[in-house]
């Protein structure tokens, strides 16, 4: 049984990780802004979104059903239940006894399940096509980050998320090589399950780019601010997993208030570092037609394929 | 100090076939020069990684030669003699298995490479074990970016590639031939690569394509 510090820090690492969401969101458009010579909105301007948005009152159209009202609240307990089992800055999450990584990403699926039904429960037909693509990538994409996760939860074996990362916090400074294919494939899945540029663009309500922004467009007020909230901590989740799995630098492994620190210390400017460099990608390159999409995706899960041979050799 | 030198033999090779992988999962010409360069260059460092394991001073020039030769000379010498040809015969749009087809049965082609590498009753080097799959790899991969693709350019691009894993083949098992031997090779492909450009350029030329397909095709002029 985790102590009572343990399972306190464990509710800290999941509240510090909704709370510094809307964050990242904001560095991302900051970056991408500045890079396209733009002085950009503030970093806290998502917050100031969602205030706004909480104040604000909700359309909903009369030919939607219960699903279309309730899955803002589903997709946000999914994936606030997911947090729970991150390790943020302390390598072991005290909840960990109760799921691992499968059960995050069932979490996700969840989530994604309910957005896609929102999409299509609405009848407009831009919620339609966001969940036909979102279905057609979400396909390709799981079976990917199962590969992925499979390399890494044999290298360290377990698929506990504790596990793994105070195993990968343990190891050598040289990763193993067969993680460095999982990195890959895992990165390619990232940019795919948050939506980044090859795959849909944020920044704009086209009819050519939208994905996720199709699915969620009928939705205002509280709802949207929920949905937004969610679809960032679910990308937090995402980058601190990568960073948490691969560069595991710095993660603190007891229990005191300076490796602790330390941790949150390195948390920060890893996902810091993380989410600028992603903005930066995102700047360089264009989108890919849809059709292309599995393209990269097979890249991933090609990726993976050779992670599992390296690792059996 | 004797499982750093393992981690960076491991991922050297894992470097190596992922610059092969840039060769496959691109369409355009410059993609598949980009790779190639950084394979060379990183088959430079492997060739300079096992003359320090090995010991022999000869490796080392080897691999200066690899560096400018296969990631300077060679680049520089396409790039010049494909400059005049048009964009469209440069990018690969119509392989004879789709892009992510061939993505996929290339991981299998490693995964049969480090099959059949194990195979093959070798004493326990950890040069031999960790290269002589990549190597394997790299040959089955610029063997089938040749069997293929359509333009005559990619088919030069896979020749390249095969060439080097032979030169990384031959590398581990001998610990390098002997360097008028090396320095021949290297003469070789120079010659072939200024050679199948000129063909290039003439099959351009008369058939106003690269696809090796139309070659086939009856002229009546």
């Amino acid at each position: 049984m985790p102590s009572s510090p343990e399972i306190i820090l464990g509710i800290i690492q999941a509240l510090i990780l909704m709370a510094l969401s809307p964050l990242v969101t904001g560095i991302m458009r900051k970056t991408k802004a500045r890079t396209q010579k733009r002085v950009g909105f503030s970093i806290f301007q998502p917050y100031y979104d969602m205030i706004k948005l909480v104040r604000k009152d909700e359309v909903v159209s009369d030919q939607s059903s219960w699903i279309f009202r309730c899955t803002p609240w589903v997709n946000f307990a999914t994936i606030g239940t997911a947090t729970f089992f991150i390790p943020v800055f302390l390598s072991h999450s005290p909840f960990g006894l109760v799921g691992d990584l499968i059960l995050v990403i069932g979490l996700f699926g969840l989530a994604r399940f309910f957005t896609m039904l929102a999409g299509l429960d609405v009848s407009s037909t831009f919620g339609g096509i966001g969940s036909s693509r979102e279905m057609m990538t979400s396909a390709l994409l799981e079976p990917a980050l199962f590969l992925a996760i499979f390399v890494v939860a044999l290298t360290y074996g377990g698929t506990n998320l504790s596990t793994l990362v105070e195993a990968a916090s343990n190891s050598p400074l040289l990763p193993h090589p067969q993680l460095i294919f999982a990195a890959i494939a895992m990165f390619v899945i990232i940019l795919g399950e948050t939506g980044r540029l090859p795959f849909g663009n944020h920044a704009t309500h086209l009819e050519l780019t939208m994905m996720h922004e199709a699915m969620v467009l009928e939705y205002s007020g509280k709802s949207l601010a929920l949905m937004d909230w969610s679809q960032s901590i679910k990308q937090i989740i995402l980058f601190t997993l990568i960073a948490n799995i691969f560069v595991p630098w710095g993660i603190s492994s007891s229990i005191s208030a300076v490796p602790l620190g330390l941790g949150l210390l390195a948390f920060m400017i890893k996902i810091s570092i993380f989410a600028v460099s992603i903005a930066f990608l995102e700047s360089s390159i264009a989108k890919w037609r849809l059709f292309r999409i599995p393209d990269l995706i097979s890249v991933a899960i090609a990726s993976s394929l050779i992670g599992l041979v390296l690792y059996y050799l | 100090m004797e499982t750093i030198q393992l981690d960076i033999l491991t991922i050297s090779g894992a470097i190596l076939l992922i610059a092969t992988f840039g060769v496959i999962a691109r369409r355009g010409f410059m993609d598949w020069l980009n790779a190639y360069r950084l394979q060379s260059v990183v088959l430079s460092a492997v060739t300079a990684i096992v003359g320090y394991v090995t010991g022999i001073w000869e490796i080392y020039i080897a691999a200066a030669l690899t560096l400018v030769i296969k990631s300077l000379v060679i680049p520089k010498v396409l790039t010049y003699v494909t400059r005049s040809l048009e964009i469209e015969f440069k990018t690969e749009t119509n392989p004879y298995l789709s892009l992510r087809a061939s993505i996929i049965v290339s991981a299998l082609l490693v995964a049969m490479s480090y099959f059949l590498s194990q195979q093959i009753p070798f004493k326990s080097d950890p040069v031999v074990n960790v290269y002589l799959p990549v190597s394997m790899a790299q040959f089955f991969l610029g063997l089938f970016a040749l069997v293929n693709r359509r333009t005559a350019l990619s088919q030069v691009v896979g020749l390249l590639i095969i060439e080097n894993g032979l030169f990384l083949f031959t590398l581990v098992l001998t610990h390098g031939v002997s360097l008028i031997i090396e320095i021949g090779i290297f003469a070789d492909i120079l010659v072939g690569i200024v050679i199948s450009s000129i063909l290039l350029f003439r099959m351009s030329r008369t058939f106003d394509s690269l696809d090796v397909d139309k070659l086939e095709n009856l002229r009546d002029d």
